[in-house]
């Protein structure tokens, strides 16, 4: 099995999302804010006409909220929605063999619900990310 | 049914186009079982949709051939070739009958039976009979021109993208438009630019209105399903169907379907009446039922109307109580309206039984959840034992929708302008802000309404005081008042849905990309309603008033409301009184009984005003309450509320006046609050307590001329069949008649001519008022005694 992943990196660690949900990079600002959401929602962004959810992911994985400014995100697709990932980083898309590992290392609590598993490329691990769980965000926990 | 006909009739002729290639694969391999299965869901498909729209020659045809099928499947029959070839014949005629059915166009069914006949095990002959029967007859429809259909069906989602890409490219002009204005085009590049503008302005609305759908769709189920719900429940129910060409979007009459349904069934199981009650309330036999649509603006209003036994309120009120949904105290509180609008409470249902139909309970809240969450209201009115009427408003689409920008913190925010009642700025004469128990309250032109400040139910910093107060109004009328920063457009909007983390916030309702292409939210109207924790129903009048004399003993004044009276002359009256002002037609003002009584809502509330005659057409009036009665004064128009410490010069009569001060250096009236319960009031006979009187003679002259005579004299008035007949303390008979003993003796007899020959002496003329009314006080006072 060999599929295509895209690697960035997110508040200094490095991950993979599948390439499947990734439609693209761009870079983005000036997003309007949504107030009342939950912290992870950093606002909306217009993309060619089209709105899209902005998703904060260090707020996701229990950081601090981003400042506003100028942003790079992965746009996704999700049941029918678009959403933008705020990401530090893009680095490449790459084929990896193989179904994901356990990690076999107690992650943080961000990490431990928003990655599937790990894969290795290079010989360097990288946590795969669970696009439509870090979306939804800690609500889940609530629910 | 055109609509549906033709969509059937496409179908059919879609589908068989798709099977020609499987019914050839099925006779060269009859053992192949996916072919087999794909000829019977299209035959069973076919005696289904045959079933549903009454065209029982092909549901006889479509029924024989899934009868056979069905055998083939369960292995009861082995597939010969006989067997196929009289399937295919059944599947030629089926196709010969839809084309007829289109094209209107007389097929002869004479050789019907024997291909079905065709069909059974061991009938060998008729099949070579059938079979080139099949083939004339296929023959002769051929001859005739097919006629070709002007229309497709296309998949929804392709229309959505449509739909999308046109909206994509409004948005893309709007952009251009605003670069155009910035650069300060030439002349010739406007002109194109006009020119693309009204193209694209034009297949928008083409392609808005292939997303419509006429109503008719919504209402076509409805003969049906009334004709079972009146036939399972035993009543008669006659239906009017009105506006079914008022066109829709889509997508709206399948979010109205349900609750449409709901409404009706809950009109005939609990609102028309078993025919033998109705014939004893005077009504026809069969209940009436009026479906109606029709558009209003940029809404579609569907009424339902029943003539049935309405709502009784009263028995909401009891339910809620026992239910725990209300406390006693609140339920007293509450008006007509307010008791009505409980229907929409969950677990609350007037029916005494569960039936089959409705009655479970679950119901009015989940149609008025469904309603709202397109952007529509649900409204009732409900006339006791005569009827009730339910609106639905929803918007004409749900994709553009006209639509007030607003602020608050700095964030743009749009508010469908469907939902909005007014916009006023504070500060201005008629709108007052204020406190009640911690909670901001507006008085906007003497109605009182809770304030929602927008940038407290997002959170954000405001920046300024909010200047504006944007009055919204939710179902059933109940109203808020949202105080944003300020207001800037109305727009036309592209709404799309927000992705679902944003729509659980529960206070937007989709978002929407402005001309300067920085997303915007939709507020939710109901949404911030309860995020706020604003009640659907107004305040109990009661807190009111405890307030009002809290801040009385604080600084001694009470706001009052001054308004002009119809003879001209300022009056007063504390505002604490007052309920609300209300508009109403003269038309429903009658003049029973010697004094005016007005028709509100089905209840006759008596009127009283200064005396001044009711000129105009519409009439404005104060609805009173002294927490038991209610009453109505006519006004001609309201000036003010301002906050006045009550010192009265007062007037030395009783009268509709109680004394005179200055308020702004104007001399005021104030309204004698107390005089006016008594007249509005006061002289309503009271029918227990009091004398008892035996009408000794059971006519309807006696019944209808002379019982409401003797019951104003303050008497209770029995007849002869009464047990309390015998102990009665005046007895009125026809003069001439045995007179039964009776306790104090008190006969009064009544001749009926006005000349005393050949009466008794003591007789009294029966239309000789005063003599009467004289003798009634005069043993008034005796049974008293």
């Amino acid at each position: 099995m060999q599929d295509l992943f895209l690697i960035v990196e997110i508040g200094g660690q490095r991950a993979v999302l599948p390439a499947a949900f990734v439609e693209s990079v761009v870079e983005i600002e000036d997003i309007a804010p949504v107030p009342c959401a939950p912290s992870h929602v950093f606002g909306l962004f217009a993309l060619r006409s089209r709105v899209l959810t902005v998703i904060d992911t260090i707020a996701a994985l229990g950081g601090e909220r981003s400042s506003p400014g100028e942003k790079q995100a992965v746009i996704v697709t999700v049941d029918g929605h678009l959403y933008g990932m705020l990401v530090d980083n893009v680095d490449d898309v790459v084929a990896i063999d193989g179904a994901p590992t356990e990690p076999r290392a107690l992650l943080s609590d961000g990490w431990a619900r928003y990655s599937t598993g790990v894969l290795e490329h290079d010989g360097e691990p990288m946590l795969l990310i669970d696009v439509p769980a870090m979306i939804a965000g800690p609500l889940d926990l609530a629910a | 049914m055109d609509d549906l006909l033709g969509d059937f009739i496409a179908e059919t002729r879609e589908t068989l186009e798709a099977l020609a290639g499987e019914i050839v694969a099925w006779e060269a391999a009859p053992d192949d079982r996916s072919r087999l299965d794909a000829i019977f869901r299209f035959v069973h498909t076919v005696k289904g949709s045959c079933g549903f729209l009454d065209l029982p020659r092909l549901e006889k045809l479509s029924h024989a051939a899934e009868d056979v099928l069905a055998d083939v499947r369960a292995d009861r029959r082995k597939p010969d070739s006989k067997l196929v070839s009289a399937v295919l014949a059944m599947i030629d005629r089926i196709a010969e009958v839809t084309d007829a059915i289109e094209t209107g166009h007389a097929l002869s069914d004479a050789d019907d039976h024997l291909l079905i006949a065709a069909l059974q095990p061991g009938v060998a002959h008729p099949e070579p009979d059938a079979a080139p029967q099949a083939d004339m007859s296929a023959a002769a429809a051929s001859g005739t021109p097919r006629t070709v259909s002007r229309t497709i069906r296309l998949p929804v989602d392709l229309l959505d993208r449509m739909m999308a890409g046109v909206s994509d490219m409004v948005l893309a002009r709007n952009e251009l438009a605003r670069r155009l204005r910035d650069g300060g085009a030439e002349s010739t590049t406007e002109v194109a630019f006009e020119r693309l503008s009204s193209c694209i302005a034009e297949m928008r609305d083409a392609i808005t209105r292939t997303r419509m759908a006429r109503v008719e769709n919504l209402f076509t189920a409805l003969p049906r399903m009334v004709r079972d719900v009146s036939a399972e429940l035993s009543k008669q129910v006659q239906l009017e169907i009105d506006g079914g060409d008022v066109e829709l979007d889509r997508e709206m009459i399948e979010m109205i379907r349900d609750p449409l349904t709901h409404i009706v069934r809950n009109a005939i199981d609990h609102g028309i009446e078993p025919p033998e009650q109705r014939v004893l309330a005077g009504k026809p036999m069969a209940g009436r039922l009026h479906v109606s649509a029709r558009q209003v603006g940029n809404q579609i209003l569907i009424e339902v109307i029943d003539d049935g036994r309405g709502i009784d309120a009263d028995r909401l009120v009891q339910k809620a109580i026992a239910n725990g949904v209300m406390s006693q105290e609140r339920a007293a509180t509450l008006t007509w309206d307010r008791k009505l609008e409980l229907i929409f409470e969950p677990g609350l249902s007037t029916a005494q039984a569960v039936t089959a139909i409705s009655g479970r309970g679950v119901g009015m809240d989940v149609v008025r959840a469904n309603v709202e969450r397109i952007g529509g209201l649900v409204d009732i009115d409900s006339k006791p034992g005569q009827g009730l009427r339910l609106t639905m408003r929803v918007p004409l689409t749900l994709t553009i929708i006209p639509a007030l920008t607003i602020s608050s913190g700095g964030q743009h925010f749009a508010i469908p302008r469907s939902a909005i009642d007014e916009i006023v700025r504070t500060g201005g004469d008629a709108v007052q802000m204020g406190k009640l128990g911690g909670a901001d309250i507006v008085f906007i032109r003497g109605t009182r309404l809770p304030v929602v400040s927008l940038s407290k139910v997002i959170g954000v910093a405001g920046q300024g005081e909010p200047a504006n107060l944007v009055v919204l109004k939710l179902s059933g009328g109940a109203r808020y008042a949202l105080a944003v920063e300020a207001v800037h457009d109305h727009e036309e909007l592209v709404v799309k849905p927000a992705a679902p983390i944003v729509m659980a916030c529960g206070i937007y309702g989709g978002t929407t990309l402005p001309d300067n292409s920085r997303p915007m939210l939709l507020l939710d109207v109901s949404g911030i309603a309860e995020k706020a924790g604003v009640r659907r129903d107004v305040k109990a009048p009661e807190a009111v008033v405890e307030d009002v004399e809290e801040t009385q003993q604080e600084d001694g004044a009470v706001p009052v409301l001054l308004f002009r009276d119809l003879d001209g002359i300022e009056r007063g009256v504390p505002l604490a009184l007052v309920e609300r002002i209300e508009d109403c037609f003269t038309a429903s003002v009658s003049t029973t009984a010697g004094r005016m009584r007005l028709n509100i809502d089905g209840r006759l509330v008596p009127l009283v005003s200064c005396g001044a005659p009711i000129e105009d057409i519409k009439l404005r009036v104060l609805r009173m309450h002294d927490g038991n009665e209610e009453l109505a004064y006519a006004i001609d128009s309201v000036i003010d509320i301002v906050p006045v410490t009550i010192e009265l010069q007062r007037s030395a009569v009783p009268g509709p006046v109680a004394g005179v001060m200055l308020v702004e250096e104007r001399p005021i009236e104030f309204i004698d609050a107390f005089w006016l319960f008594a007249q509005g009031l006061g002289a309503e006979p009271k029918r227990t307590g009091g004398p008892v009187c035996l009408l000794a003679d059971d006519d309807p002259w006696t019944r209808q001329v002379l019982a409401p005579l003797v019951e104003s004299a303050g008497y209770q008035v029995v007849y002869d069949d009464d047990e309390r007949a015998i102990t009665a303390d005046l007895v009125i008979v026809p003069d001439g008649a045995a007179v039964e003993p009776v306790s104090l003796g008190v006969v009064v007899r009544l001749r009926p001519t006005a000349e005393e020959r050949g009466a008794s002496p003591d007789s009294l003329w029966r239309y000789d008022r005063e003599g009467l009314t004289a003798e009634l006080r005069r043993h008034w006072y005796g049974g008293r005694a």
